[in-house]
């Protein structure tokens, strides 16, 4: 079945996602899991979805992850997350197996009703709120990106006039690391290089 | 038109907003005169209003069948607290233009006010439950970022998160109600629910009406969540007026009064209503009588008068609560801005460094004094005929006890009112240089809210048809003006009353002889000082929280994997449940 | 088995995937990809669900709610990742979370 195909290739692909060490592999693997998933969408019926999962999901997000990794860098995680991958596996595990019981099989399928309003009229009138909270939220999306992104001509601009005072906010950080990501010196000492 | 209004009343503020933002602080004197004028334009579209109030739905915005449409009803109830937030709103930023005169961050000030009288209006209009709560929201959001404005001042940071602390425990009595109605009539609409409420199961409808009640106790200060109006003066004085005396601490008894026949059958209500009342009015008279900070003082007046109200609620007088509060409203907000002539000229808020100002400062003195008189219910300016009715028409059918407690409330109103005049007008004047009287904005919004204050009870007949046509739901009868005044003359309550209060006032005149007996009472003074324990038991329950947020603390690693790692041990506890449950 | 049920069989196998991931990453990427990962699952739950109660066009409806909601989340996200690097040099959560001011 193809669905059955679909939906196996979305796992292994979100498996191989998880277990890429680079970076830019993950989101290319995620980029796999969005692009099955909306195909299974489609063939579940769900056109309209599928369409803008295929679009967005795959295709907008997975840009906006490799543009991501390349200005933050791709270099290989090596330290270890405090919990072993065995106790991970086995929590997993037993929230599957519990879920999946609880779930299946499931009860005889209903068939539709038939007062069922279409998806345009659910999704825009009957939920009209919802749609305008959405709005909001993008709205959102974009600002706070923009005001992290420009954070740092913000705190530049701070820092170039808080120059006199020695600006304790960051030590033992950013301007410390072992390796600065950015060329820029380091802010306190040459102030003037921050416009560059 | 009528929907149009609405959009009016509610847009203008609200576009005024944000045009005062938008001019930038650069400009000060623009974003004084943009306010005013936007200010203005909103009370005159809320007044354009009234002839044209009803009880069906003027305006519906479709937001989908799943939430039910946001709807707007200019009902004679919210109508008339419409008119009331918009134009004592005006008043009060035409009062800011002098006392906020050379302050920084204008703009935040002006949009914060401007955005609060939109909230304002709204939520008295707003027809359908999930849009009053939102409105609810909002306006709570205005009131804490108003008193925290000197934001550099940590008491004024600390009573505005008070406030909203409180009064978001508050609101969260009201969502439940409110989604506790839709999950059983499928429609946030209060019309619906008021005509369906006797469908509810009988428990259902008592947690709403309990949930309710705490919402409305919360947001207009009664016991036990009256804590926070206090706290709530360290915001600019013309705020106090119309945010924390004229409108939003009057949200509540609009709340009460709008769903009365609801609730009015469900037992216990009616009279833990007339119980919040009573007690808020007593203990918050004993606290004015001890405060020594002017604001104060008249805060806890707020608290005692606003007691008046859900007592008057309480027992079924919704007319008289309605009218009560539109004369508070008025004579509040007139003895608010007078206190903040007072104080923005003087320097200091205590009451003990102030002392014969009433030759100095004539105008502001002669409008305090009649907000005094309306304030102690003498006769016959605005607060006399609404005090008389609440009080007369709790004789009638409220209990004995409870009119007991407001007629001693009535004394103790006199007593603190007198008390609050002299030290501030008259007895020992200090030595100080020479002080301005108010300036012009100051004197048109003080003359306005005076003129009010003499006037304002000849509305009684028209205000009383306007409630009785449009709420089909409270069965209201109101006599006409001629009938209702002659009731209040001629009602031997009134004269109980007017008793009591001279009682009241003799008590002031001989408080050198009775300097014994008042020295006998210090255990009552230091209670009243010490707000009746019920400041130490909001810091008990701070420091409890604080003591379990510490404990807790050391469950936050700061790693994100043990976070993860809890919440699927909580979804896999949940599942269990339900795998046993099922 | 039905349709449904071997979307939900897939839809199990993807939240673990991307619970697993939250698990044991401690790069704030990963942790972006691992919740993509998630929401995906989330995703075909609903479309599923809806299919197997009848209520085709509401599941569908909430999806492309998720899908939005969902795209948002990576964004902030991943501005979030590039300014910690920008500014702290590290995508390491434990590094990140040891800068608490």
């Amino acid at each position: 079945m193809i669905i059955a195909c679909l939906v196996v290739g979305a796992a292994i692909c979100a498996v191989l996602a998880i277990r890429a060490t680079r970076l830019l592999s993950a989101a290319l693997w995620l980029a796999g899991v969005s692009a099955l998933v909306a195909i299974a969408l489609y063939e579940l019926g769900a056109q309209q979805v599928a369409v803008i999962e295929l679009s967005v999901g795959a295709g907008l997000v997975t840009v906006l992850f490799v543009f991501a990794i390349s200005i933050a860098g791709d270099d290989a995680m090596t330290a270890r997350s405090p919990i072993s991958r065995r106790l991970a596996v086995s929590l997993i595990g037993l929230f599957a197996a519990l879920l999946g019981w609880m779930v299946l099989p499931l009860d005889a399928p209903e068939s539709a009703t038939a007062a069922e309003a279409t998806f345009s009229t659910l999704l825009w009138e009957d939920r009209a709120l919802d749609v305008l909270v959405q709005l909001v939220l993008i709205f959102c999306g974009v600002l706070s990106m923009l005001g992290i992104l420009q954070d740092t001509h913000i705190s530049a601009r701070q820092e170039t006039l808080e120059a006199a005072v020695p600006d304790e906010r960051f030590s033992g950080n950013g301007h410390h690391s072992p390796e600065p990501l950015t060329d820029t010196p380091p802010v306190e000492t040459v102030p003037e290089e921050v416009h560059a | 038109m009528t929907d149009w209004l609405i959009v009016l009343t509610i847009g203008i503020p609200w576009l005024g907003a944000l045009a005062v933002w938008l001019t930038g602080d650069a400009r000060p004197q623009l974003q004084h005169r943009l306010a005013v004028i936007f200010a203005v334009a909103a009370g005159a579209a809320a007044v354009a209003l009234l002839p044209s109030t009803s009880s069906e739905v003027a305006l519906r915005i479709e937001v989908g069948s799943i939430f039910g449409d946001f709807t707007f009803v200019p009902d004679g109830l919210g109508v008339f607290l419409a008119v009331v937030a918009s134009v004592v709103g005006s008043l009060a930023v035409i009062f800011s233009v002098d006392y906020m005169h050379g302050e920084a961050q204008l703009g935040r000030y002006y949009t914060l006010v401007l955005l609060f009288i939109g909230a304002m209006v709204g939520l008295v209009l707003s027809g359908s439950m999930l849009l009053l709560f939102i409105f609810w929201e909002i306006t709570a959001l205005c009131s804490y970022a108003l008193i925290s404005f000197y934001n550099d001042d940590p008491k004024a940071v600390a009573g505005g998160i008070k406030a909203l602390v409180i009064t978001q425990f508050g609101g969260l009595g009201m969502l439940v109600g409110a989604l506790i109605a839709y999950s059983y009539l499928g429609d946030y609409q209060i019309s619906t629910f008021l005509a369906e409420a006797d469908t509810l199961p009988s428990d259902v409808l008592a947690v709403m009406a309990f949930g309710f009640l705490a919402a409305a106790a919360a947001k207009s200060a009664q016991v036990p969540f009256h804590t926070w109006l206090p706290g709530a003066m360290e915001a600019p004085t013309p705020v106090s007026a119309l945010i924390h005396a004229a409108t939003m601490v009057n949200a509540g008894v609009y709340l009460l009064a709008r769903f009365y026949p609801a609730f009015e059958g469900v037992s216990g209500w009616t009279t833990a209503v007339i119980l919040v009342g009573m007690v808020s009015a007593l203990l918050a008279a004993f606290m004015a009588i001890y405060a020594n900070d002017l604001k104060r003082a008249l805060a806890y007046s707020t608290i005692s008068q606003l007691g008046y109200m859900v007592y008057a609620v309480g027992t079924g007088a919704i007319f008289a609560s309605q009218f009560h509060l539109l004369s508070h409203a008025v004579f509040k907000a007139l003895l608010f801005l007078a206190a903040g002539a007072v104080i923005h000229t003087v320097g200091t808020r205590d009451m003990r460094q102030m002392g014969g100002l009433g030759k100095q400062l004539p105008f502001v003195r002669n409008v305090f004094i009649i907000g005094a008189l309306a304030l102690a219910g003498l006769p016959f300016v605005n607060g006399f005929w609404s005090k008389e009715l609440v009080l007369e028409y709790g004789y009638k059918h409220g209990p004995l006890w409870a009119y007991v407690g407001m007629l001693i409330g009535a004394g103790l109103t006199a007593l603190y009112t007198v008390r609050m005049v002299w030290m501030v007008f008259f007895g020992r004047s200090q030595k100080r240089g020479h002080l301005h009287d108010a300036g012009p904005a100051m004197r048109v919004a003080l003359g306005v809210l005076a003129v009010g204050t003499l006037t304002s009870w000849l509305l009684i007949g028209g205000f009383g048809e306007m409630l009785e046509e449009n709420l089909p739901f409270h069965h209201l009868h109101v006599e006409s003006m001629a009938t209702l005044l002659e009731e209040v003359v001629t009602a031997p309550a009134t004269y109980l009353a007017l008793g009591v209060v001279a009682v009241g006032l003799l008590l002031w005149a001989w408080r050198d002889p009775l300097a014994m007996i008042s020295a006998g009472l210090w255990p009552l003074g230091e209670a009243a000082t010490h707000d009746f324990g019920f400041e130490w038991l909001n810091a008990r329950i701070v420091a409890g929280t604080r003591a379990a947020a510490g404990a807790l603390r050391t469950t936050q690693t700061g790693w994100l994997n043990w976070n993860v790692a809890g919440i699927i041990g909580g979804l896999l506890i949940v599942l269990v449940f339900l795998a046993l449950g099922a | 088995m039905t349709t449904s049920e071997i979307v939900l069989v897939g839809v199990l196998a993807l939240l673990g995937a991307g619970l697993y991931g939250l698990l044991i990453t401690r790069n704030l990427i990963k942790v972006v990809i691992a919740l993509q990962i998630l929401v995906k699952g989330g995703l075909l739950a609903l479309v599923a669900a809806g299919e197997a109660s009848g209520q085709t066009n509401l599941g569908q409806s909430l999806a492309m709610t998720v899908i939005v909601a969902d795209t948002v989340v990576a964004v902030v996200g991943l501005a979030l990742a590039i300014q910690a690097r920008r500014l702290l040099g590290t995508l390491d959560l434990k590094a990140l979370s040891n800068l608490r001011g």
